[in-house]
């Protein structure tokens, strides 16, 4: 063994276990955040290689994968399960269910109104202004842009997630928020008419 | 069921018959009694009909409603069946493959063109909770004389320390720039071929065996990423021309056993100052030596350990459907004074930028690439334009059509043009 090996190493070493030392353990790990995923995801997820679809895979394929890209993009553990939470909420297909059918003939039926609704799910994405935070997001406020659709379009769309082919990023069912029921889906439209249309 | 609302239905209405109060009046008294006594009758089978629906009604809910103990078996059920949802160790198979046609290249060798198996590269991960991951690579190709060779591309195990740290050990992608680590399968390669020096034994190490650390943390508002290594590093080929050894080529294609005892060390770093921007600085140092006599085939032995430098740069910017790239990458090794092959030293370098444009609202990609590649050796050296058009048929699922302008040394392989066609898909 010679000199220049043993202090080689031995610096290898030390920026490995200094680096793993000076930082917090995981045991503080925070829950992963959707609103925070959706933005990790579109801010990184199309770096490499195209953005990928959230249905492209189940809740347990996306834990393994995201454990992947988080060594391979240098994510943060905290950044990977913010993303992890988007994904797993994202990837849910639309399906026409018998519950949610009687939910849409039920009047209002919507927890929530459309205002609180779009602050927690849609927000992230389209932005307090309706213009859209992030590549691929549609301007609300375009007068000849997706709102001059009609409501059955748009519903539908937003009930079961939309992508506009060669778009960098998918409009996900229900914004990813499986627990929206029909009727919150017309609340925080007619919430986006009133407030971005025009 | 007996059902005792009726009962006291019945009782109650003959006790009102009973004591409404008497008529003076016999016959008048008679006949109000009398009708009040059909209309309580009527009132009376209405209320009958009413309760028969009502029971009716019951009964269906009751056969459509799930008891506490039923909706306990239930949750049991459920409860079982995402066991396989959620175990401490999670399988998943990743990957991705490629098929084609090349026309041209080879030095005029399959100028009609062949049909080309690119490659079959399955990814196994096995997770333990959020603490380990073990990715292995598994390389298949389908060689020229149509037998089949398997390689270990990558294998490594990954402790997740804490939430910036991630210590790896095994054989792993050289962290060294991003075409190697990040762009090389052929499902996120925009063009069919890599740019000349990314490939085997060029300017770019391509795998590493040993430690690395790989994490990423936020400097301010900026993400930043990094990956330090320590490894077996690469060895050396030589070449026997004119009875004098020369530098061939440095094999960093991950190294199972280092012949000098001699350890790489070096890594990456990167920094986003936006999204959509990245910046990056590549470094490694050590010692290599050769153990290849390219010449012959045979082996050598007990030859003196040479400086072993990498330096690159790489650089990435996305705005809507544009992506900008480029590349740096030299590697250079030093003399050798004393030993059967003592030479002079060597440079390999090269770089790439790269332009792509997904248009709006379409599935077509156009992509154009620029490459420099300098190598000690003359007939290696090679400028290539390459132009791209890409069908997306899916985001991970891409057909590529692309032309190679090469220029190189006249007859050499480096100087044939080539048409390629590639279909990438990677799952
Ligand atoms: C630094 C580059 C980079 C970034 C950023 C990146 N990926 Fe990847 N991704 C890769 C590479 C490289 C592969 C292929 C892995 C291989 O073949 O070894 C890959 C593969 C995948 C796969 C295929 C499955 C697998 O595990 O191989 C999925 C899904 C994926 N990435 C999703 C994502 C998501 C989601 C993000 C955002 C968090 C992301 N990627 C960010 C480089 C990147
Ligand atoms: C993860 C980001 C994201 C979230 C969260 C999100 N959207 Fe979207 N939305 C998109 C993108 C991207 C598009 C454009 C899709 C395309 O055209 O490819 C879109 C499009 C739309 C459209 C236009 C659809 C059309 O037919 O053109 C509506 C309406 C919409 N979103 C409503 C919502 C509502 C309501 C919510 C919350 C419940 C929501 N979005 C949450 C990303 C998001």
């Amino acid at each position: 063994m010679n000199l220049s090996l043993c202090s080689k190493a031995g610096l290898a070493a030390t920026i490995l276990t200094l680096s793993s030392l000076l930082l917090p353990l995981s045991g503080t790990a925070a829950e992963g955040d959707f609103s925070a995923g959706a933005m990790v995801w579109s801010e990184n997820c199309g770096r490499c290689h195209n953005i990928r679809d959230p249905l492209d895979l189940r809740d347990d394929d996306w834990k393994t994968a995201i454990f992947h890209m988080r060594l391979r993009a240098g994510l943060t553990g905290q950044e990977a399960r913010d993303v992890l939470a988007f994904l797993v909420a994202s990837n849910k297909p639309a399906r026409k269910s018998i519950i949610a059918a009687k939910a849409s003939t039920s009047s209002g039926s919507g927890k929530l109104d459309g205002q609180a609704i779009y602050n927690k799910t849609c927000i992230a994405c389209h932005g307090g202004n309706g213009k859209g935070l992030l590549p691929g997001v549609p301007d609300f406020t375009d007068p000849k842009g997706r709102l001059s659709q009609n409501d059955e379009v748009l519903i539908k769309h937003i009930t079961e997630g939309f992508q506009t082919p060669g778009s960098p990023m998918a409009m996900p069912a229900k914004g990813g928020n499986a627990d929206l029921m029909a009727g919150d889906v017309r609340a925080v439209l007619a919430y986006i008419r009133k407030q971005f249309g025009n | 069921m007996k059902h005792p609302g009726r009962l006291t239905r019945h009782a109650l209405a003959v006790a009102m018959a009973l004591a409404l109060p008497m008529t003076a009046s016999a016959d008048v008294g008679y006949n109000e009694l009398k009708k009040t006594v059909q209309q309580l009758q009527k009132q009376l089978q209405q209320v009958q009909q009413i309760l028969k629906q009502q029971e009716a009604k019951v009964k269906e809910f009751e056969e459509n409603t799930v008891t506490r103990a039923e909706a306990k078996a239930l949750e049991g059920e459920i409860n079982a069946a995402s066991e396989w949802k959620d175990p401490n160790l999670i399988f998943h198979i990743a990957g991705y493959a490629d098929v084609g046609y090349v026309d041209g290249g080879n030095g005029g060798n399959n100028k009609d063109g062949s049909f080309r198996v690119g490659g079959f590269a399955p990814i196994i991960h096995a997770q333990y909770k959020d603490l380990i991951l073990l990715q292995t690579e598994l390389e298949f190709q389908l060689n020229d004389d149509g037998s089949t060779k398997v390689g270990l591309g990558y294998m490594n195990i990954n402790w997740f320390a804490n939430d910036y740290v991630a210590l790896g050990a095994g054989k792993f992608l050289s962290p060294i720039g991003q075409f190697r680590q990040n762009l090389h399968p052929s499902w996120i390669n925009k063009l069919p071929s890599a740019p000349p020096g990314f490939g085997h034994d060029g300017a770019a190490p391509i795998y590493e065996v040993g430690l690395q650390a790989r994490g990423g943390f936020p400097i301010g508002s900026l993400r930043s990423n990094y990956a330090v290594y320590v490894g077996n590093g690469p060895t050396l080929k030589m070449e026997l021309e004119d009875g004098a050894f020369g530098l061939d080529g440095i094999d960093a294609e991950g190294i199972g056993a280092d012949a000098d005892g001699e350890k790489v060390w070096g890594g990456r770093f990167g920094i986003l100052p936006v999204a959509g921007l990245e910046i990056g600085i590549s470094a490694a140092t050590g010692k290599a030596t050769a153990t290849l006599n390219e010449t012959t085939g045979s082996t050598l032995s007990n030859q003196q350990a040479r400086d072993y430098d990498v330096l690159g740069f790489d650089g990435v910017w996305k705005y809507r459907s544009l992506m900008l790239r480029g590349e740096y990458i030299e590697s250079e090794v030093g003399r050798a004074t004393t030993g059967s092959t003592a030479s002079a030293g060597a440079k390999w370098e090269t770089w790439y930028t790269q332009a792509s444009y997904l248009v709006p609202s379409t599935k077509f990609e156009g992509v154009l690439r620029y490459t420099d590649y300098d190598s000690p050796h003359k007939s290696k050296d090679q400028q290539q334009w390459t132009l791209g058009l890409n069908y997306l048929f899916a985001s991970n699922v891409i057909g590529k059509l692309a032309y190679e302008s090469n220029d190189g040394m006249n007859g050499k392989p480096s100087d044939d043009d080539r048409w390629l066609f590639q279909m990438a898909y990677g799952f």
